[in-house]
């Protein structure tokens, strides 16, 4: 049995049924609202009581715990803030680390271009190179084929003069020729003495 | 035995035979002139020189070839070098035989090629002509050559003087 209800049983011992309208239906309060007299004297009396205990027992415990809640949620307030801090100094740090990947990219960027520049220019000037060496060659060649082709000529204009040559004279050396040849030979050869 | 010296065996045999038989400047004119067409003739080349034909019918050849436009002496010299099988040797033996026989004689040789054949009197003209070019007495071997075209050349010796039409156009040729 709860406290109230002790109080409540034992006040209805001690106090006059007088207080009360006991019929067949229970017991009536003469008011609508306020309790009978008595009722509120030990109502109040065990409510004081009751707060007083309630004070006495249960206060130092809500108080430790509003203590402890409050120490708790300090220790939360203070997590929080240090998460915070670290997610500051991480944000710094980042930050920073953001700030050195930018300049390790410009430079890294920066290197690139003067690689890319230096590529560029030894590929233009391997490639004026070649260009030059294939324009010399290509010359070398032209003038090669020019001679070539035109010894080819001269020879063929030379061998076509020889066989005219030797068409023309075969067809001049009739009989008179080859006498007056013979003649010539013996007269040559007998006017040089050794 | 080496080549040489079977080919110098041969012109001195050649040589003694024609000499003892009296008939030297004849067989040495027939043999000279019978070496040039051998040059000359591939065909007579290859049928003296096959090994398939047997000797006695290459001899046969030979003597069909040359009997009764030579003396006997020669067509038997030509026969037996051929029945021995060297007749591809033959222009050089009879060339030896012929030096041999102008030595005798205390002559040079003097081989000449002319596109067209050449008159008695310009053979002797043409021997004194030699004679006084080169300061020996020749023996005059006239080699009818249409490859010459015209005029003559003379080989005395290591001397060699040319007046050929040939050896113009090829002159020719070259400056071209």
């Amino acid at each position: 049995m709860s406290l109230y209800a002790n109080v409540v049983a034992t006040a209805s011992r001690l106090l006059p049924t007088s207080e009360f309208d006991v019929d067949d239906q229970g017991v009536t309060s003469h008011h609508w609202l306020w309790p009978e007299k008595a009722e509120l004297i030990y109502g109040t009396l065990a409510s004081v009581i009751i707060v007083g205990l309630l004070v006495w027992k249960a206060g130092p415990l809500a108080k430790k715990a509003f203590a402890d809640r409050t120490a708790k949620v300090q220790a939360e307030l203070d997590e929080a803030a240090q998460a915070q801090a670290d997610a500051d100094a991480e944000a710094a740090r980042i930050r920073q680390a953001l700030g050195d990947i930018e300049a390790e990219r410009q430079r890294l960027l920066a290197e690139a271009d003067e690689q890319a520049k230096a590529l560029l220019a030894d590929g233009r000037a391997r490639l004026q190179a070649e260009i030059a060496e294939l324009e010399a060659k290509a010359d070398a060649d032209i003038a090669a084929a020019a001679t070539r082709a035109a010894d080819e000529l001269r020879f063929e204009i030379s061998r076509l003069a020889a066989a005219a040559a030797d068409r023309v004279v075969e067809a001049s050396l009739d009989e008179a020729t080859q006498q007056r040849l013979i003649e010539d030979y013996i007269a040559k050869v007998g006017a040089s003495a050794s | 035995m080496s080549n040489d010296t079977r080919i110098d065996g041969y012109a001195r045999g050649l040589f003694e035979v024609a000499r003892a038989e009296g008939t030297l400047d004849e067989v040495e004119d027939e043999l000279f002139r019978f070496a040039r067409l051998y040059e000359g003739s591939e065909e007579l080349r290859n049928a003296l020189t096959n090994e398939l034909i047997p000797p006695a019918k290459r001899q046969a050849i030979v003597e069909d070839l040359l009997g009764g436009k030579a003396t006997p002496t020669t067509v038997q010299l030509i026969s037996m070098v051929v029945g021995s099988g060297h007749a591809r040797d033959l222009p050089a033996i009879v060339d030896r035989m012929v030096q041999r026989a102008a030595a005798s004689k205390d002559l040079a040789l003097a081989e000449v090629r002319s596109a067209v054949p050449l008159t008695q009197d310009q053979q002797d003209r043409l021997k004194a002509a030699l004679a006084n070019a080169t300061g020996k007495n020749v023996d005059l071997k006239v080699v009818v050559d249409p490859s010459v075209l015209g005029g003559l050349v003379a080989t005395v010796g290591d001397t060699v003087i040319d007046g050929t039409v040939r050896t113009h156009l090829d002159q020719l040729k070259s400056r071209l």
